[in-house]
């Protein structure tokens, strides 16, 4: 096995695959599961927080009959020496909105599709976006706070058979920070980045000003061919060209069929070929995967969840989603908020969180005690935690002048979109009204509820929705309450703090400067954090290896197979 | 005659045109921007207008209608704001499909109006009439949707005998079809049964009899006929009930027709694929309510001679 200089100078086996890593973590969760001190949920947890749902399904059999007679399915694929073999349709849950223009989209749909077609300078198989692995970069280094050096992989060509050198690191980073003349939707979440080409396998990234989310903004771009990016940037809108293990051979628009690329450089994958497709309503994905006409289903509703546990055939891959659903307050919609601090507690402390994650959610999420999702990196809980305090909250409506209340005020849900969203929303205006807060119900689709929060003529107070995140507190935060941001309240404390840990590049500073946001966050309450829900995928227990991450809710179907 | 059809082909002109021109608008001034929702929250407002402008939301509302028309007029539906596809192609490439569910459904549902119906008219308050009445009352009270989830349940899942979703193949059409007729079916047969009950009770139904004439031909040729002529006119008035069923029924079973594709471009407000899905609706609408005329003329002297 070739040994190679990794990260920080630790030696590593190249070949290694994430899941060799993580097949400790199995053994002992294994055993934990055997001696009955978890249950088969909390395992499947346990084992995809370590990054990959891992090839459990005979294990899995074992404990519903109760003995150690399931045979557990022997892998076969390119993995093994033999060719890639069959297909596996994967159903998503959210619409392919955006076509293949490198760095001019950013939804989760793209990501999702972009990271089986092309490779990244890291990847994070565990979703820790603080402990990367060699990718198309080898080894990295740190020269000084703006200056970050990458070895580069050798012998890497793109899906048209060009070789991949610096150059194409340095048209996909400058192109996608916005260093370049072409503006594009990524540079929001870079600076922008200039790169030295050392030599074909080294480049050199130097960042406009200290720049400490530089591995999320990394996780999020992909490496396109230099000769594309100035050539042929229109045709990568329908063709996309990468290095990764699939190569798309269809573009319909709510289907992408990939083929394997056997020139892989880490080994051609072992599924032949893979499908995915939109398919709007759950139930119909279920009926898919329970009827064998689809191998992996997306974003399982907790309706369904124990139809798939109680499947011979069937399984979940679940992690707690790098996503906070909260109640957002919309700035300058609601005075009482706006000016009364006593208000927005009182507001905390009228919801039972604990209630609807146990009840409505069924489990599928965990009750947020930050308004840093618990994945992400320098999440720290907060306390006190709100609970449902009917007498604390009608002190604190007092306190801040309004005994009966207040006026009523719009709390938007959208239909469709998060799960059970109606009726969590339902039990929300149920207890607020408890305590004598007077929220008014509007409900409309995520289309409908977007336009009213961005619209100047908006009309809500209050809104139940949810931005998911690489995992990195600066995406999770600065778009959102950061200068400009639709929910900020323009609090300078706040502003400093997250510029602050944007442009701090020592990990253990910017730990202490968004323990100290989180804080402040939680103190002043500007929005009501609920839940961290949970993002879930049903599959075949045949399908094994498939990587599922909360991190923008990555599926990764590389070194996944598909079992005879 | 040639004015008759002019006049008809105007009509109709002027319902698909009212229609497109009221989902034009009716979208645009609906709550939900699509520039804004291609983009995560805290996307700076400049990159947010650019996608406006590449889409051509930005324009003011009658000048894109006015370029929408002008496009319409050249056979050119735009292209899907998603990805960028042609929409004509789009429509054509789910057009068939949805046809052909429509199709199916209606000799099917037709067939077995007529054979209930009719059974159930020749004995009133009989056994097969009840039972016919029962079948008719549940079918009433199914929704479509629960409906299809049962029969995939049952007929894709437990018994592995159908597939759940998509068009593969003759078989794929099984379950639709099966949730559409049983939607369909109590309000034809019914209207089979009354038109029947009628029928048979009329002077020349009875000459019929009288004249010695086989009971086999009475029904088929006398009674027939006059009970097949509300049941073409309530297929047509269906027409529009079978495209909006097929909506649903095409949702549940990914079936890649009109009605998929115009529910899934609506969650994301995609105006060129919505108008488009519109346009064939409303098209196809008037096109089969004209078909039913001519068949109606057909089967009635009496309608061929007042339109003379």
């Amino acid at each position: 096995m070739q040994v190679e200089v990794g990260w920080n100078g630790e030696r590593k086996e190249r070949g290694m695959r994430p899941h060799d890593r993580a097949n400790e973590m199995l053994e002992e969760a294994e055993s934990r599961l055997g001696r009955g001190e978890i249950s088969r949920r909390q395992f499947i947890r346990l084992t995809t927080a370590f990054g990959v749902t891992l090839a459990a399904p005979g294990f899995l059999a074992a404990c519903d009959v109760g003995d150690d007679a399931a045979e557990t399915p022997t892998a076969t694929g390119s993995a093994d020496g033999g060719e890639p073999t069959g297909s596996v349709r994967f159903l998503s849950a959210e619409n392919f909105w955006a076509d293949w223009d490198p760095y001019q989209a950013n939804a989760l749909s793209q990501f999702r599709l972009n990271k089986q077609i092309y490779d990244y300078l890291l990847d994070f198989p565990t979703g820790d976006l603080s402990k990367p692995e060699p990718m198309l970069a080898t080894s990295t280094e740190q020269i000084d706070e703006r200056t970050w050096e990458f070895k580069l992989r050798e012998g890497v060509v793109f899906h048209d058979g060009a070789a991949f050198t610096g150059e194409d690191v340095k048209a996909s980073i400058e192109r996608a920070s916005g260093a370049t003349d072409v503006e594009v939707v990524h540079a929001g979440s870079w600076v922008p980045t200039t790169v030295e080409v050392v030599d074909d396998l080294t480049v050199r990234l130097k960042t406009e000003r200290p720049f400490g989310p530089l591995f999320s903004a990394l996780f999020n771009t992909q490496i396109v061919s230099a000769a594309d990016l100035a050539g042929k940037a229109a045709s990568l809108k329908n063709q996309p060209n990468g290095t990764g293990p699939w190569r798309l051979v269809a573009n319909e628009p709510t289907r992408k069929v990939m083929d394997a690329n056997m020139d892989y450089w880490a080994g051609p994958p072992r599924i032949k070929e893979m499908i995915w497709e939109f398919v709007q309503d759950p139930q119909t994905r279920l009926s898919a995967l329970q009827a064998g006409q689809a191998q992996a289903i997306d974003r399982v509703p907790p309706e369904h969840l124990e139809i798939i546990e109680s499947s011979d055939d069937l399984m979940l891959a679940s992690v707690t989603g790098i996503e906070n659903v909260n109640l957002w307050w919309r700035p300058g919609r609601f005075e009482l908020r706006d000016t009364s601090p006593e208000f927005r507690k009182a507001v905390a402390w009228s919801i039972d969180r604990a209630a609807l994650t146990e009840n409505l959610v069924l489990g599928q999420s965990a009750v947020a005690d930050s308004f840093v999702p618990a994945g992400a990196l320098y999440y720290e809980p907060q306390s006190p935690a709100y609970t449902f305090d009917p007498d604390q909250a009608k002190e604190l409506l007092t306190a801040a002048g309004v005994p009966d209340g207040g006026p009523e005020f719009e709390l938007w849900v959208a239909s469709g979109f998060l799960p059970r969203a109606e009726q969590v929303v339902q039990s929300i205006t149920d207890s607020m009204r408890q305590v004598g807060l007077k929220p008014k119900i509007i409900t409309t689709d995520i289309a409908g509820m977007v336009d009213d929060i961005f619209s100047d003529d908006g009309t809500g107070a209050m809104y139940h929705i949810s931005w998911a995140s690489s995992g990195d507190p600066n995406g999770a935060l600065a778009q959102l309450i950061g200068p400009g941001g639709v929910w900020s309240d323009k609090d300078k404390r706040v502003h400093s703090l997250l510029a602050d840990g944007a442009a701090e590049t020592d990990p253990d500073r910017r730990g202490q400067i968004y323990s100290e946001l989180q804080q402040h966050l939680w103190e002043q309450t500007p929005h009501i954090p609920l839940y961290y829900s949970d993002f879930t995928i049903g599959h075949t227990k045949k399908l094994v290896d498939l990587r599922v991450l909360p991190n923008q809710f990555e599926t990764y179907f590389y070194p996944a197979s598909i079992q005879e | 005659m040639l004015g008759q059809a002019l006049r008809r082909t105007a009509q109709m002109t002027l319902v698909v045109f009212g229609v497109v021109t009221l989902v034009f608008f009716v979208l645009r001034l609906a709550a939900g921007d699509p520039a804004r929702l291609l983009n995560q929250p805290g996307t700076p407002e400049t990159i947010v207008q650019q996608v406006r402008e590449r889409l051509g939301t930005d324009r003011p509302l009658l000048v894109q209608y006015g370029h929408y028309l002008a496009d319409l007029a050249r056979g050119d539906l735009g292209v899907s704001f998603h990805g960028g596809q042609s929409v004509r192609d789009a429509v054509l490439e789910a057009l068939p499909n949805t046809a052909a569910l429509a199709l199916v459904t209606i000799v099917v549902a037709s067939t077995i109006a007529l054979a209930l119906g009719i059974a159930a008219a020749l004995r009133p308050n009989g056994l097969v009439d009840r039972s016919v009445l029962v079948y008719v009352a549940v079918a009433q009270a199914t929704p479509a949707f629960w409906l299809a989830v049962v029969l995939v349940l049952v007929f894709s899942i437990n018994l592995r005998w159908l597939p759940a979703i998509d068009l593969t193949g003759p078989k794929s059409f099984v379950l639709p079809v099966a949730t559409l007729v049983i939607t369909l079916t109590p309000v034809l047969i019914r209207t089979v049964r009354q038109s029947f009950l009628e029928t048979l009770s009329e002077d020349h139904v009875r000459a019929a009899r009288a004249r010695g004439l086989p009971e086999r031909r009475v029904l088929l040729v006398h009674g027939l006929k006059a009970a097949a002529l509300p049941l073409v006119t309530l297929i047509g008035l269906q027409a529009g009930f079978i495209l909006a069923g097929s909506y649903v029924v095409e949702f549940v079973f990914n079936w890649p027709g009109i009605g998929k594709l115009t529910l899934d471009a609506l969650a994301s407000r995609n105006f060129p694929m919505i108008q488009g899905g519109v346009l064939v609706a409303a098209v196809a609408f008037v096109l089969v309510n004209f078909v039913v005329d001519l068949v109606y003329a057909a089967l009635d002297p009496r309608i061929r001679l007042r339109a003379s």
